[in-house]
Order: structure tokens, then C-alpha cells, then sequence
């Protein structure tokens, strides 16, 4: 097939690994779910630290099993990936290691304390499922497969994130405090996560014209910003006066996106903002560090089956 | 030798098991799959798969999803107020659905 008969043909999970794809389809879907997996995994990374911080048993409990899952996500998205043919797993695992994969920009900055964490669980995890929803009707199979049990699981992720921050902003004056400070600090980031205006995003064009892509950055943005403003405000948090938001007649919204820094978007972008250096740096170090168990794993299946294991699932 | 076969309606779908052929290689297992399985029920693709080549752990063997409460787990466990976004409604309703299927079970 040629990208004209791609382009012809693209519909809602409408090519699989049987199909005889261009390179340049399956290029740019490798990019996009490399990107999604690589999300997942350093995301899961951030979070982990607040197994332990938890305020409540009910809460380590329900939050290791969120992080569990995204780990689980990013392990379904690398095999979605790789059923393109473009790279291997421990490709896109080792470029993630040494600083070339990409990721999320709001997956680079720190996580410090407990009132930022519904920032990620809530806000995050609210915008991804908005993205991945629609995700479901991607035109690469494998991806929209993954897009369902993605989906089915996260329903619990945004329900959970949303009744940390209701916890939160019912607490003491200190917590509600500390709460707003903390969305006053994440609530750009969380505005950028669908990147720029589609006049300016890069890839945008090829991938919703082969049906990779089925929304553009604004559309979601603005379906987001229109569910979870009312959120925000209904808990008592106060949306912070930049970046302007206009309301417009219909009762939708729209961001005045000069008003976002997008240097700091673009470094992120390029992998070269500090804290996410660390962080991608720390992964590195935790996947060195239990490269015995793996070995482990791999030397008992060769030895008890007698052949070299295929990839490791 | 036998061979198990998994059927996809359309295109995009999940191949599901349907059954099961006797054949002496891959490709005959293909036709007669095709012959058995795809020829009344709408069919898009078949998969077939050597038997031997299939693992099986079932409930005997293994409590799946563990024996200890993790309602923690389910979206219907957080009473979040007020309107949820479509797309947590729809995922909350499939948990929904999944949870007691598997109290039926
Ligand atoms: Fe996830
Ligand atoms: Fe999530």
C-alpha cells in the first residue's frame, strides 16, 4: 500500500501487522505510541515515591495498584509499538534510558508532596483518558486494542485522583492552602499537555491523515478544559488568572496560549529541562539496578527450555 | 495434529476461539478453518494455532485476582459527586460490568 492508499482507506482500527504498510505510516505511528509508552512508564516512575508517602492505608493500597498499572500500560503500548516493525522494545527502552525517547512534558518536572499528587492522578490522568478515549478509534489495531483495556482501568485512576483532591479540599485550612498552590503550579503544565496550537505541532497533519490521530490538540484541549474546570472550581480551587481563559458564548473555553511559556515547553520537548534530566536518569539507575532479576529470568528459561527465549513478554 | 482456531468478525476486532481442526500442517489448518469456521458466520481473518503451542493456567490453579478485597481497585469505589466526564462514565460502566461478571462466575 502507498500512503495515498493509506490515506484512501484509514478508518477506526482499520490496518494490522497483516496489512502491507509505507514506512512512512509506520514510522509515524512508532513515534506516537513510543511516546505514549515512554508517558506511562515515566509517570509510573514520578508517582511511585507516594506509595510509601500516602496518608492512609486505604490510600498506599489504591495507589500502588495505580501505579501498577501504568506500568502495565506502558508494557501494553511498547508491544503495540513494536508490532509496527520499526523498533524492538529494548530499543525504545534503552532510548529511554539514555535520554532519547520521548515523553510528556508534565512528566519532567518534580513531584514533591502529597497536595500535588491528585495534580498528576486527577488533572493527568483526567486529560489522558480524554486523549486516549479517543484513541480507541486509532486506525493502528494493536493501539486501539490497547486503548480498551487502557480505558477500562483508568475510569478508577481519575475517580481515585479526584477523591484525593476532594479529601484535600474538604481538610484542614493549611491542606486546602498548600492544594492551591499546588494547582496555581501545575495548572500551565497541565494546560500544555496537549501541546501546541495544531497550527504549530509538527506532526499533527500526517498522523490524523492516515487515522493515527482522531482529534486535534485543541479539540481536546478544549473538551478537557470545559469538564474539569467545573471540576476544579466545584472543589473549591481557584482557577489562576494566566493563562487567560475566555469563555465564550456557548459556555466552552479557550486558552490564551501566549500567556503559556513554551520555551520551557520546547526544552522540555528536547529532553534538556533539569529536573526531567533527573528523572529520566533516576529510571535509568532503578532498570540498572534490578538488571540481575531480568538476567535471572532469562538464563532459567533458556536453561529449562533449551533454547534462546523469544522476547520477553 | 491439532490446531485451534480464532476467528475475527471485522476488521479491527478481537480474534475470538471458535473451535478446533484436525490438519497436518499450518496450511491446511488455514483451509480447513476457513471451511469450518468462516463460512457462515462473518468472518474477516482466522488465526490458527498448534494446540501444544498453547498455555492454559485456569481457576483451579491460580485465585485470579487474589482472595484478599481489592474493591480499592474499581472506579465504583470512589463516590466522587457530580457529573463525571463521558469517558470516565463509560470506563466506571465497564468496570461495572466486569465486577459482576465476576461475581456471577
Ligand atoms: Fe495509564
Ligand atoms: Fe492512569
Amino acid at each position: 500500500m502507498n500512503v495515498g492508499a493509506v490515506k484512501e482507506r484509514a478508518g477506526p482500527r482499520e490496518f494490522s501487522p497483516a496489512d502491507d504498510l509505507p514506512q512512512e505510516y509506520r514510522e509515524a505511528a512508532t513515534r506516537m505510541i513510543e511516546f505514549h509508552a515512554n508517558s506511562e512508564i515515566m509517570g509510573a516512575y514520578l508517582e511511585r515515591p507516594f506509595i510509601r508517602q500516602a496518608p492512609s492505608i486505604d490510600r498506599k493500597l489504591a495507589f500502588s495498584a495505580k501505579v501498577q498499572d501504568e506500568i502495565g500500560h506502558g508494557q501494553l503500548l511498547y508491544r503495540a509499538a513494536e508490532s509496527l516493525g520499526v523498533k524492538t522494545r529494548e530499543e525504545m527502552l534503552d532510548d529511554l534510558a539514555n535520554g532519547d525517547g520521548k515523553f510528556l512534558n508534565c512528566f519532567h518536572y518534580p513531584l514533591k508532596s502529597w497536595v500535588e499528587v491528585p495534580m498528576i492522578s486527577f488533572f493527568v490522568d483526567g486529560a489522558a483518558m480524554r486523549r486516549q478515549a479517543t484513541l480507541r478509534r486509532t486506525s493502528w489495531e494493536p493501539y486501539a486494542h490497547a486503548m480498551d483495556k487502557v480505558c477500562f482501568e483508568e475510569g478508577f485512576h481519575v475517580k481515585h485522583g479526584e477523591d484525593i483532591l476532594k479529601e484535600l479540599m474538604t481538610g484542614s485550612q493549611k491542606e486546602q492552602q498548600m492544594t492551591q498552590e499546588a494547582f496555581e503550579e501545575w495548572w500551565p503544565r497541565i494546560i500544555q499537555f496537549f501541546g501546541p496550537t495544531d497550527d504549530d505541532s509538527t506532526h499533527h497533519d500526517f498522523a490524523s491523515s492516515v487515522g493515527l490521530k482522531q482529534k486535534s490538540n485543541d479539540d481536546l484541549r478544549n473538551a478537557f478544559l470545559d469538564q474539569y474546570i467545573p471540576k476544579a472550581e466545584k472543589y473549591g480551587l481557584e482557577i489562576p488568572d494566566e493563562p487567560r481563559i475566555r469563555e465564550r458564548d456557548d459556555g466552552t473555553y479557550k486558552v490564551e496560549e501566549g500567556d503559556l511559556d513554551w520555551d520551557e515547553f520546547f526544552t522540555i520537548a528536547k529532553n534538556e529541562y533539569e529536573p526531567g534530566v533527573g528523572q529520566i536518569n533516576g529510571r535509568k539507575h532503578a532498570q540498572e539496578a534490578v538488571q540481575w532479576v531480568r538476567d535471572t529470568i532469562e538464563t532459567d528459561t533458556t536453561a529449562a527450555s533449551g533454547h534462546a527465549p523469544q522476547a520477553a513478554d | 495434529m491439532i490446531w485451534e482456531v480464532f476467528r475475527q468478525e471485522k476488521t479491527g476486532g478481537y480474534h475470538t476461539h471458535c473451535g478446533n481442526v484436525h490438519a497436518p500442517d499450518r496450511e491446511m489448518a488455514q483451509q480447513y478453518a476457513a471451511i469450518q469456521h468462516g463460512r457462515r458466520k462473518p468472518t474477516n481473518s482466522i488465526w490458527v494455532v498448534p494446540r501444544d503451542e498453547i498455555g492454559e493456567i485456569n481457576d483451579d490453579e491460580v485465585a485470579f485476582g487474589g482472595t484478599t478485597d481489592r474493591s480499592y481497585r474499581w472506579a465504583t469505589a470512589y463516590n466522587t459527586t457530580g457529573e463525571d466526564a463521558s469517558e470516565v462514565v463509560e470506563s466506571e460502566d465497564e468496570q461495572a460490568d466486569a465486577e459482576k461478571r465476576r461475581g456471577e462466575a
